[in-house]
């Protein structure tokens, strides 16, 4: 709700600034004073102001970056991409060197002209990134964005109440004796994906009807859900407070060591995909340093230290050859191409979006 | 019959509350990461608590920021009560009832405006625009619950300082001050208590430089929260019950 409330709020905004665009070229006239005076306090010491979430980059791996290159790190934290997006957007891209926004927030950002260009030629180990995990509808030709981490939402299964040969797909979860053993994420667009994908059609629909037939599944569904989870999905299946779970495959990784016994399932109609990116907002103060921070994070040995403390995937091929064989092999963080093929990602649906918030509102609501 | 109803009754309630908080001061020395199972007697996340330079920096950054907030919003909101209550002016009513819608407003209206009034004013964000911030959403708790102990005075007691020849200055030093001092007491921790746990409003309007405790804490949801927290929020549970036995000790002494 709070999310919600955060994006409702910035579109409501942003709705305002369009009008005042006029006015737009008289700002940035009045803005270059200052930006000629940015360079100045480049004497002092250099930074760089990094917008993420709360520990999503190892704290070792910032300390070699300060140690090679003198720059410092300033590292903000936010809750969700709807405030990251929020705040940025209000602040007119500036105040921040990067941002990690996931999927399809880039490309919202992209088109409202809040981030800028990466200039890969100042990037040396671009080379070092998957080609699989690129050029992506989101950001075709990789020209906003640099993929930092990926990674999944698909089904984790406690092996001891539950036969994992039995779940195949998405659709087995309406099988009744799952009834009251079910955990999903709190997210609107990750549960229509789900409701979409078994009522057969495509997960980026713009159509009510078929938003409505999702929903209309999803309601069937509803009884046998016990848990609405999004903050440590983790928790519940270690617990054994329920059996099966929609929940990301980094949370996933976590939890198999702490219990042997969950298995994790890419189901038929194909999981959620995600990336989350380094992008640089329009208004950076230190560009150049922002790609020199992103080329650090594409280094192998840099990708290696996130994987292996988030459990997340990099799509650094170099990184990922560093690994040890067990966590490189690992399905759940690495899934089968041909499970990656069948997955897919969120769009950007502008206003669409309200079309599943209402009906989400109606289910959570239990109508 | 009836004694067994009101016991059992406060002991049900007190259990609600606190249970949970029990079970995370105890779960801060559980060596088991999850918290399942007892894994047996640890300081450990304390150790990495106090390690964890972004953490321990955050959460000093808290303190701060709610300790300057409260007492501002208290000097500031005590003086707005009294002048509601004792003097007659023009807008009084569509003051006092602006206070109580500012207390409606949702969190999130707030947060944007005052981010957009300090981007207007060229307000760097960090610990000035927190503080403001801060300041404006605690200022009208301060103000309904300070207004309504003076409320509750018999002002005869003023008319009666007034004619023994009592200055205004003295009337509020020796008279509405001492009288209102519980809810002052009680105003400043309440501010204290929204300060330290706001979320919304504060990732408006802090910056880049200075983070603070809950918005760390509940940014961690992408990678898990970290048996750390436990012990975080146990030490701000003591320290929030310091607070409160300070206060209760100094209102006693004014008895």
């Amino acid at each position: 709700m709070k999310k919600w409330l955060a994006l409702a709020a910035a579109l409501l905004i942003s709705g305002c600034s369009d009008k005042s665009e006029t006015q737009a070229p008289a700002e940035t006239t009045a803005a270059t004073p200052a930006a000629t005076e940015a360079p100045a306090p480049a004497t002092g010491p250099q930074k760089v102001v990094i917008y993420n979430w709360t520990e999503y980059i190892p704290a070792a791996v910032l300390e070699q970056f300060t140690k090679e290159t003198g720059i410092e790190v300033e590292y903000a934290t936010y809750e969700s991409n709807e405030a990251m997006y929020a705040k940025i957007k209000l602040m007119e891209g500036k105040g921040y060197d990067i941002a990690v926004p996931s999927t399809f927030y880039v490309e919202k950002m992209r088109k409202e002209g809040l981030i800028q260009p990466i200039k890969k030629d100042l990037l040396a180990n671009y080379g070092n990134l998957d080609a699989n995990m690129m050029n992506k509808p989101y950001d075709p030709n990789n020209d906003f964005s640099v993929p930092y981490l990926w990674g999944a939402t698909s089904i984790a299964i406690n092996n001891k109440d539950v036969d994992a040969s039995k779940i195949t797909k998405w659709a087995d979860l309406w099988k009744p004796e799952y009834a009251g053993k079910l955990m999903i994420m709190d997210d609107v667009r990750d549960n229509f994906y789900v409701g979409l994908r078994v009522a057969g059609f495509q997960n980026n629909s713009t159509s009510e009807d078929e938003i409505k037939a999702a929903y209309e599944k999803l309601k069937a569904l509803w009884p046998s859900i016990k848990v609405i989870n999004s903050d440590s999905p983790k928790t519940p299946l270690i617990q054994g407070n329920v059996s099966i779970g929609a929940i990301w495959n980094g949370e996933a990784y976590m939890a198999q060591q702490e219990m042997e016994d969950l298995q994790y399932i890419y189901p038929e109609e194909g999981a959620v995909l995600w990336v989350d990116s380094f992008v640089i907002p329009k208004g950076a103060a230190n560009v150049e340093n922002a790609h020199k921070f992103i080329d650090f994070m594409l280094r192998a040995e840099s990708a290696k230290a996130a994987i292996e403390e988030l459990g997340y995937a990099a799509p650094n091929t170099a990184g990922i050859a560093l690994l040890d064989e067990a966590l490189r092999n690992n399905k759940t963080v690495f899934p089968a191409a041909e499970d990656i093929a069948k997955g897919s990602f969120h769009q950007d649906l502008g206003d669409t979006v309200l079309v599943y918030e209402k009906y989400w509102e109606l289910l959570k609501a239990g109508q | 019959m009836a004694p067994i109803f009101r016991w059992g009754f406060m002991g049900l309630v007190l259990t609600l509350i606190y249970i949970p908080i029990l079970v995370l001061v105890v779960n801060s020395f559980n060596a088991s990461k999850y918290g399942i199972k007892w894994g047996g007697f640890t300081f450990k996340w304390y150790e990495k608590f106090w390690n964890n330079d972004g953490l321990m920096t955050a959460a000093l950054n808290s303190l701060t920021v709610s300790i300057v907030a409260a007492s501002v919003a208290t000097v500031i909101g005590t003086l707005a009560a009294v002048a509601l209550h004792r003097y007659q002016f023009k807008g009084k009513a569509l003051l006092s009832s602006m206070v109580f819608v500012s207390m409606l407003t949702p969190e999130i209206v707030m947060a944007i405006s005052l981010l957009i009034v300090f981007m207007a004013l060229g307000i760097k964000l960090g610990f000035i625009s927190l503080v403001i911030g801060h300041i404006t959403f605690c200022l009208p708790f301060v103000i309904v619950a300070v207004y309504s102990r003076l409320k509750g005075f018999d002002m005869k007691m003023l008319e009666a300082a007034r004619d023994l020849g009592a200055s205004e200055s003295s009337i509020f030093w020796k008279i509405i001050l001492p009288l209102a001092l519980p809810a002052i007491a009680s105003g400043w921790l309440l501010s204290f208590t929204l300060s330290l746990d706001d979320v919304i409003v504060s990732a408006f309007v802090t910056g880049p430089g200075y983070e603070i405790l809950p918005l760390k804490v509940y940014s961690m949801v992408r990678v898990g929260v970290s048996p750390e927290v436990n012990a975080i929020s146990t030490i701000l549970l003591v320290v929030s019950l310091v607070l409160v036995v300070i206060s209760q000790l100094l209102l006693r002494e004014d008895k």
